[in-house]
């Protein structure tokens, strides 16, 4: 507790920022049906209709609620990039000890898949997995996950690599401790910064991926994500004859900016903070 | 010549009103001409063979067993038949002190009493042999006139070694001949008997807890304690390579012998000792549960040897054979340990000492199993070192880094840190595992009872506090061997000081072995029984202490470097 109050009091004015973002971004991804006062789904005005008292951010070709799909949309990006960042962070941070601690044939293997899966071009890989598995949020974690787990991998075994040679984990080691407990008390502790670090990153790195991916149609065509609304807004064949078709394509890119920053704005300063000694 | 002269049997002594034996089934044999030595602390009953033999201790005493004079025993003889062999046969000098002579009597006229009661001697022929015997100790005989307390301890002493040779016996018992005297003195006197033993061909016992005295003229030695012989053998092996514990404590106490080194007494006993077992049982540093019951037998362990110790000596705890180890770095072969030999045995501190790079902590990995060797094998306790069998037990092998920096997990609280190995093993309770935590950070001078202490986190604490802390995550295994691995060379001076003392001392009292390694030579000698050179990757030399440096002061220049580093 002491340290996590520690960690947010060396944060910079622009990181803090960056984190009430996130917060009211996940705040309203979560309650959603709080916030969005219209359906997500169903037609509460007039089509094409710009912003107003009673639709914030106008409405689309059908008359959805757009500020309504917005939060639905932040949903959706909080739950894959953090269900990506969290399996492909596990995952990989477990691959990576496993890789690090055992060495040898182990390590040889998990280090020549892990330089596949990085010379692989990842968009590529991406919409050809997409569409094999169909479209639907959970295949959209699984794939995004199989695609990022090598970076966590790699930095987990290297430093663990590293820390294996401390002097304090060979004598841990003399008195016969296993696996679980150097892992417990020793690893683990440092390991776990570095992943924070890294999957903050990832959390990014996927919405985005994500938003691609439901742009070029291979998203959830159910879900409502900020790629899905983007998609649609250019797929409206007569969007440029109306003025209101700005905010239709505006108000999912901004979201979806200004969250990539807020977190792009936070990993970096965190890693400051966690890389210098506390 | 050659024909045994004296000849003791399972001699017993019990005082009156005591219930432990002063001396408990001694045997021995002395030829025409040869010497024995009597070692041991006061109170270890050596005084009391001599005595008994002398037949000095029939009303204080119930003395079992025998003692023969050429075939004679003298135990079964009429008092008045026995007392033509005593000073004329068998003599002894008496501990010097004021109350041996008497008083109001010239030295003179004491030796002539003697002469005169054993001898048929008229008056003036004892009074001119008086005068030669007087000559022969070198004691001015115009002096023989003055009163014993007018005389200082060396001319005392010489009076008293005259009237043991006033009848010419063939055996000399000689009781404590140099205390009390000056080195000068000293050294007098040991050329004297040693010139005397010479030229008499008498059989000589020298009784004496200086061990220089012994070694100069004995050439078998006996080791006692408490009535009973540990060890016997010929004097410089024994000297030289003691292999019961109590004679390498006795050994390692003499200034003498050690003329470098610190010095650290035998520890007290810790518990009583049991009157069925071994008697140096509570002080041992290599007991075993059996010892307490079972008495030990003076047994041959090699030639020319033997030990009452019923682990036949001073084990080795653990023996290298051929270890080898090289790294391969960007190219180049790197050879860090070379067909190295290593032996310690139980209780002993050994250095191993070579300069940076030489190979002294890769040798020490590959001994605790932290690191596998090439070639050769570690055996601790007879039992083969791989991984961390030897480290990952109680009593077993412990080893401690260089830099304690890193042999810490800073995040750990100092009770954390020291309770891990418990942990791990999942040795006792939580509540017997904090107490022993506690007592462990005393030991080591730390404050245990303080919760705030136990409490701190690992990166709050100076070096060498954490070194300590280290320190004692190792010893609340206790082990017997502790493997030391440059602990003191990050430290300052002060600190490294009390350090090392504080290590020797545990070491001392808890009777563990330690490899000591370092690049100090100096501080190697102060605390080192044997000595380990390493020198790219080769032990070039190795030996007891003292032998070790005069070679590497002389022989090899190189050294010299080492030693001014």
């Amino acid at each position: 507790m002491d340290k996590r109050r520690q960690v947010v009091g060396k944060l910079k004015f622009t990181s803090r920022l960056a984190l009430v973002i996130l917060l009211v971004v996940i705040l309203f991804g979560l309650g959603a049906d709080l916030f969005a006062f219209h359906s997500p789904q169903l037609p509460s005005g007039p089509a094409l209709e710009g912003p107003s008292r009673v639709h914030w951010l106008g409405t689309d070709d059908l008359g959805i609620d757009l500020w309504a799909q917005i939060c639905q949309g932040a949903r959706i990006s909080i739950l894959v990039g953090f269900g990506v960042a969290v399996l492909a962070g596990i995952g990989g941070g477990l691959i990576g000890m496993l890789a690090g601690y055992y060495g040898g044939c182990i390590d040889r293997l998990v280090m020549r898949t892990i330089d596949l899966m990085l010379v692989l071009p990842d968009l590529l890989l991406m919409i050809v997995l997409g569409a094999f598995f169909g479209p639907s949020i959970s295949n959209i974690i699984i794939v995004l996950s199989l695609l990022s787990w090598a970076a966590p991998a790699r930095i987990v075994r290297s430093r663990l690599i590293s820390l294996k040679q401390e002097q304090r984990v060979t004598a841990a080691y003399s008195y016969g401790a296993g696996f679980w407990h150097l892992t417990r008390y020793h690893f683990l502790p440092e390991l776990l910064p570095l992943l924070m670090v890294s999957n903050i990153k990832l959390v990014g790195k996927t919405i985005v991926a994500e938003a691609s991916l439901s742009f070029l149609g291979l998203g959830d065509p159910t879900a409502k994500s900020w790629g899905i609304i983007l998609n649609h807004a250019i797929n409206f064949s007569g969007i440029y004859f109306t003025p209101y078709w700005r905010w239709w394509v505006l108000s999912p890119l901004v979201a979806l900016t200004v969250l990539i920053a807020a977190i792009a704005v936070l990993s970096r300063d965190i890693e400051k903070i966690i890389n210098t000694k506390i | 010549m050659e024909e045994t002269i004296l000849r003791v049997k399972n001699l017993t002594v019990i005082y009156h009103g005591g219930k432990e034996p002063a001396v408990h089934q001694v045997n021995f044999a002395l030829k025409r001409g040869s010497s024995l030595g009597l070692i041991g602390e006061s109170g270890s009953g050596k005084t009391s063979i001599g005595l008994a033999i002398m037949g000095l201790l029939t009303k204080t005493a119930t003395i079992e067993g025998a003692v023969y004079y050429q075939g004679t025993e003298l135990g079964s003889l009429s008092v008045k038949e026995r007392s033509s062999f005593y000073w004329r046969k068998i003599a002894m000098v008496f501990q010097n002190s004021l109350e041996t002579l008497n008083p109001v009597l010239t030295v003179g006229e004491q030796i002539e009493e003697c002469l005169r009661r054993h001898t048929t001697l008229t008056r003036v022929e004892s009074k001119e042999k008086v005068k030669e015997l007087l000559i022969k100790v070198g004691f001015d005989p115009a002096r023989g006139l003055c009163y014993p307390h007018q005389l200082s301890g060396g001319m005392r002493q010489r009076v008293l070694t005259a009237m043991a040779l006033s009848c010419d016996p063939d055996v000399l018992i000689i009781d404590e001949p140099t205390t009390a005297l000056d080195a000068g003195a000293k050294n007098e006197m040991i050329q004297l008997l040693a010139g005397l033993h010479r030229e008499r061909k008498f059989a000589l016992v020298v009784i004496s807890h200086e061990l220089p005295v012994i070694a100069n003229l004995t050439s078998r030695i006996m080791v006692m304690y408490k009535g009973k012989i540990v060890e016997e053998g010929k004097t410089k092996d024994v000297l030289k390579a003691p292999q019961h514990t109590y004679t390498r404590g006795l050994i390692n106490s003499s200034p003498a012998l050690n003329p470098y080194r610190d010095l650290w007494g035998i520890p007290g006993a810790r518990e009583e000792a049991t009157t069925d077992g071994c008697n140096f049982f509570p002080r041992c540093s290599q007991r075993l549960e059996s010892c307490k019951n079972i008495p030990p037998r003076l047994e041959d362990v090699f030639m020319e040897r033997k030990v009452a110790c019923h682990r036949g000596g001073i084990v080795t705890l653990l023996q290298g054979k051929g270890i080898s180890k090289s790294y391969r770095f960007k190219g180049k072969t790197i050879m860090a340990c070379v067909d190295c030999e290593i032996a310690i045995r139980a209780g002993e501190v050994v250095a191993l000492i070579g300069e940076s790079g030489s190979g002294k902590t890769t040798l020490a990995e590959i001994i605790s199993g932290v690191l596998a060797p090439d070639a050769g094998e570690v055996f601790f306790e007879r039992e083969r070192v791989s991984g961390h069998n030897a480290s990952a037990r109680k009593n077993g092998l412990q080893i401690v880094f260089q830099d304690p920096f890193s042999a810490l997990n800073e995040h750990f609280t100092v009770e954390q840190a020291v309770r891990e190995p418990l942990e791990i093993l999942k040795l006792g309770t939580l509540v017997e595992r904090k107490a022993l935590v506690k007592q462990m950070l005393k030991e080591l001078q730390l404050p245990g009872e303080d919760e705030d202490f136990l409490m701190r986190r690992c990166y709050t604490l100076s070096g060498g506090q954490r070194q300590r802390v280290a320190l004692a995550r190792s010893l609340v295994l206790e082990p017997q061997l502790l493997v030391a691995d440059e602990i003191s060379s990050m430290l300052d001076p002060s600190t490294q000081a009390n350090m090392i003392r504080m290590l020797k001392g545990l070491q001392n009292t808890k009777g563990f072995a330690m490899l000591f390694i370092t690049h100090d030579l100096m501080l190697a000698r102060k605390i080192a029984d044997t000595i380990y050179v390493m020198r790219q990757g080769r032990i070039i030399q190795q030996g007891p202490v003292s032998g070790a440096f005069s070679y590497l002061t002389v022989r090899d220049g190189s050294r010299d470097t080492l030693i001014e580093k």
